[in-house]
């Protein structure tokens, strides 16, 4: 089934001007979501999943802080990154809306959950108040918050955990828009409210068609959601595949790694749970050849000199690695290190 | 072969020229550090030179602090007297000289007075819960007295005379002191390794004298140059309105004192002193915001 | 809020309690007998004990404490043995002038800061920030007194534009009253200006890196309103608890620059009356000072509640 682009990033590159001099925390990532469709982005903290999903919404104070590069093409032809600001704002909420990792400190606590909801009606689709709190209502009903009339004049401190993350869905729902960024929803909360937030996520992509980027750190999380992932590695993606190859057929030492390392509630308990050795370089002085060679098991110097080009493997998949066939045909050899 | 062997050294070149290239990038960040906290930097020098001023200028200047010259009354600057004189003919270099010694003194001894208490009290009152309510409770209660109202109330009880400015000022920092400390040294005791050091066995005051009490100096630091600020000022003030040092001894805010009745005829009685308390207070504040920021970088942010 | 406003109120006890045993002591400190330092040395020794005896020095000390503060709590402050009349008295007629002062300085320095904060923290790093920064550190090094002295150089010496010492009541023009307030009031408010705009920049800059500032660009709302809606109200609650602080220290701060000023507020009491060794008039103006000061606290806490639901809605 050939579906529709709904956003296609191409070669994005986000620099921060920092007190050490420029940082790039994202380098030259190209990915696409169709329509309908929700990609996961994935990687641990600092490999700039979270800078490439606020990138796209261009949250960062473009005045002092942070330059762009590339292209973010929405629905086809508008490309983000050249929009105006007032254009810019009349995209976010509306066309695309994001939700947070951390429901508490993501909803303002002076204003109440139905202003916060509304306030994106208002802005965007100049309703009146009256109009917009009753839109809000109907969201938190959608949401399934119990009760919704009256929480609606509730300040978020008076909700739970998980009310809160459903308030912060409702809120991007308001506008009923196109593409829904999602920046680890279910981190923060507990492993059953998870489950639930996860469904609720799932039930919104397939009711209102709309295309969702899922990005967390937790591969588990992706596979029962996700049609396609991105796994990215400092600043790069390493690794790009349909949920079942990956899962299947993962090529990049690093993707191997993160799979190794879920827990399997029906495997063996005495069974190792594999680590990943060595942590993620800085940003501030990222390796000239690949930048996961530091940390990977068939690292020759090759890899420490050149960096690697993103190339396709197979039908949809595409991989950043020099020695990605090798390392294949290698399979099911012990060969990672645990530490 | 000889030609792979060549491109394999080739590479290895390009590596260590590339960790080179790392080496000399991390030196400059420490320079740039050390460059970027430039309170430290002109707050320390103003200090030294301000310390200079009071430790040596009192042996090169050419006259006596008290000397009347009663001909050489209210001289403008010039070439006999460099800063002019004031309204007894005193040459008012020569008593700005001697009066940084008895305003820096002050500054100081109050400074380090009132850390010594308040460390005290704070780690006290942080590490017995007895203590710490009825300790607290006469801070706040100190506290809520306006600084100013307190000190010339306390001088005017105890006398006008240097110790007794020097006490006075030192009751009304301490509670200062000892909030920061305490709140500083409560976060410490929580620690687990406190509680690790506790369970082997460790007596009490070694736990708050080895461990607790180092970890509240940082703090410390910042809240003594910012005390020996605010004690400069209230010195001043308190010698400005005649309720500080006595006369005829030279502080800086004796001198204004001195001056405010001349100030439509000897603009220099003023303007002089002023500049060095605005200067002094200056180089402390800059110092305290520096070492703040070197110290917990957030805030410099 | 009901029961935040009583415990909030049921704190101030042991601190009043406090307060008053400091001030109460404060002529105990004195070295020998306050009653012969009072007199002078040419006093007789029966007028030293009749004197004792009027400043009730002869009774036990515990009996004097209850006394006074038993006094002050209906108030009474005791009699200015200098005036002949009542602190209570002399305080009430030295009043206006004092808070004519706070009141201006207070207005001028918020009308300031608070605007020139707001303008650095949107525009920090910039050199509109580095210049509003630098102005305050300098701003915050300059104390009230000696700005005084300088503006009177400036403004009276040198220029000749405003009255330099002097007061004239609201009740004869309120224009006259105001031509000779404006030069202490700046003076007094110019280092709680500074202080205030570093706190409402600091503190503004921590609210825009909340999360939530995050949430609200992403609902593409207008940086203008990020400000106005969703920053300020959050960003205000440090900048209270400064401006109560501060607002105590502007009524000290008005003891010092009266004096330079020559306004008869109670600042020129308390000075007149150490220079007297008027015990009474001193204890009483600090008393006074410091309810004031625990007061204004009071109030500044309270609107924390009605602007903080979190406060607000607390059910402990």
């Amino acid at each position: 089934m050939s579906r529709e682009k709904l956003l296609e990033v191409k070669n994005l590159k986000t620099h921060f001007n920092t007190e050490n001099g420029r940082v790039t925390a994202v380098d030259d990532v190209s990915f696409h979501v169709d329509k309908g469709e929700i990609l996961g982005i994935v990687g641990e903290s600092g490999c700039g999943k979270s800078v490439t999903s606020q990138s796209i919404l261009r949250l960062f104070d473009e005045k002092y802080l942070v330059k762009y590069e590339g292209e973010v093409l929405f629905k086809g032809d508008i490309d983000l990154l050249k929009l105006s600001k007032s254009e810019m704002r009349h995209a976010r909420g509306n066309e695309i809306s994001m939700i947070f990792q951390d429901p508490l400190s993501s909803l303002n606590p002076v204003l109440t959950i139905g202003f916060q909801i509304a306030e994106a009606l208002m802005l965007h689709e100049k309703i009146t108040k009256e109009a917009a709190f009753e839109q809000a209502i109907e969201m938190l009903k959608l949401t399934g918050i119990p009760s919704p009339e009256k929480r609606v004049h509730d300040y978020p401190h008076q909700l739970s955990g998980g009310m809160r993350q459903r308030v912060m869905i409702a809120m991007s729902l308001a506008c009923k828009p196109r593409l829904l960024i999602a920046d680890e929803p279910t981190t923060a909360l507990d492993v059953t409210i998870q489950s639930q937030i996860l469904d609720l996520i799932e039930d919104i992509n397939k009711r209102f068609d709309m295309g969702v980027i899922f990005i967390t750190h937790d591969l588990g999380v992706v596979a029962g959601l996700c049609d396609r992932v991105v796994v990215m590695y400092l600043g790069q993606i390493v690794e790009e595949a349909d949920i079942l190859n990956l899962f299947e057929n993962p090529m990049h030492p690093y993707t191997k790694g993160l799979i190794k390392s879920i827990p399997h509630m029906d495997g063996d308990r005495k069974e190792e749970l594999h680590v990943i050795s060595g942590t993620v370089p800085s940003l501030e002085n990222v390796p000239v050849g690949c930048r996961f060679a530091e940390r990977c098991q068939f690292a020759d110097e090759l890899c420490q000199s050149k960096m690697p080009d993103l190339r396709v493997v197979g039908e949809g998949q595409k991989v950043r690695c020099w020695h990605a066939e090798k390392i294949a045909e290698q399979e099911e050899a012990p060969v990672y290190v645990t530490s | 072969m000889h030609v792979a062997q060549e491109q394999d050294k080739l590479l290895k070149d390009e590596f260590i020229l590339a960790k080179k290239r790392l080496k000399r990038h991390q030196k400059k960040l420490l320079f740039r550090r050390l460059i970027r906290n430039r309170g430290i930097l002109f707050g320390g020098i103003i200090m030294v030179l301000l310390t200079l001023l009071a430790v040596f200028g009192p042996i090169f200047v050419p006259y006596d602090p008290y000397e009347m010259v009663v001909t050489d009354r209210l001289m403008a600057p010039g070439a006999q007297h460099f800063l002019g004189t004031d309204n007894f003919g005193r040459d008012l270099l020569t008593r700005m000289a001697y009066g940084a010694r008895v305003s820096l003194s002050v500054g100081l001894s109050v400074s380090l007075l009132a850390c010594f208490f308040g460390m005290l009290i704070g780690l006290l009152a942080s590490y017995f819960k007895a203590l710490d309510n009825v300790l607290m409770r006469i801070c706040d209660g100190l506290m809520a007295i306006p600084g100013v109202l307190l000190a010339i109330a306390l001088v005017a009880a105890l006398g006008p005379k240097m110790e007794n400015v020097i006490l006075a000022l030192t009751i009304v920092f301490v509670p200062n002191v000892a909030r920061v400390v305490r709140s500083a040294a409560i976060v410490i005791r929580e620690e687990t390794y406190i509680e690790a050091i506790r369970a082997q066995g460790a007596k009490t005051w070694r736990i708050i004298v080895l461990h607790i009490a180092p970890n509240t100096v940082a703090p410390l630091i910042v809240q003594a140059s910012f005390i020996f600020a605010d004690a400069i000022i209230t010195e001043a003030a308190l010698s400005f309105l005649g309720a500080g040092i006595p006369a005829p001894d030279p502080s800086w805010g004796n001198i204004l004192h001195d001056g405010k009745v001349f100030i439509f005829n000897a603009w220099w009685m003023t303007v002089f002193p002023g500049i060095l308390i605005v200067l002094s207070v200056f180089g402390l504040n800059l110092l305290g915001d520096g070492i703040r920021d070197y110290i917990d970088p957030h805030t410099s942010k | 809020m009901k029961m935040y406003f009583l415990k909030r109120l049921l704190s101030l006890i042991p601190v009043l309690f406090i307060v008053s045993i400091v001030i109460f002591m404060i002529i105990h400190l004195t070295p020998g007998d306050p009653a012969s330092l009072v007199l002078g040395e040419e006093a007789t020794e029966e007028q030293i004990q009749a004197m004792r005896a009027d400043m009730g020095l002869d009774l036990p000390i515990l009996t004097q404490y209850f006394h006074w503060i038993g006094n002050a709590l209906q108030g009474d402050l005791g009699t200015s043995y200098f005036m002949r009349q009542p602190v209570t008295e002399a305080i009430v007629s030295h009043l206006a002038p004092t808070i004519s002062v706070a009141i201006i300085a207070g207005t001028i320095s918020l009308l300031i800061s608070i605007p020139i904060g707001i303008l650095a923290a949107t525009r920090r790093g910039t050199n509109t920030d580095r210049t509003v920064m630098g102005i305050s550190l300098i701003g915050m090094s300059v104390p009230s007194f000696l700005l005084g002295l300088f503006l009177i150089l400036l403004f009276g010496v040198k220029l000749r534009w405003l009255p330099v010492a002097g007061y004239q009541p609201i009740t004869d023009g309120f224009f006259g009253h105001i031509k000779y307030l404006i030069l202490p009031s700046i003076a007094l408010g110019s280092m709680h200006a500074a202080l205030i705009a570093r706190m409402t920049r600091s503190s503004l800059l921590e609210v825009l890196n909340m999360n939530y500032i995050k949430t609200a660009r992403s609902k593409g709302v207008h940086e203008y309103l990020i400000i106005t809606r969703h920053t300020l109200r959050n960003a205000f609650l440090p900048i209270l608890t400064v401006i109560g602080q501060t607002f105590g220290s502007l009524i000290a701060g008005a003891v010092v620059t009266e004096t330079i000023f020559n306004i008869p507020g109670i600042g020129q009491l308390i000075i007149n009356s150490v220079e007297r060794r008027d015990y009474a008039v001193i204890q009483g103006v600090v008393l006074f000072v410091t309810c004031t000061y625990v007061l204004i606290n009071l109030i500044v806490d309270l609107l924390y509640g009605v602007i903080d639901p979190r406060v607000r809605l607390n059910k402990k």
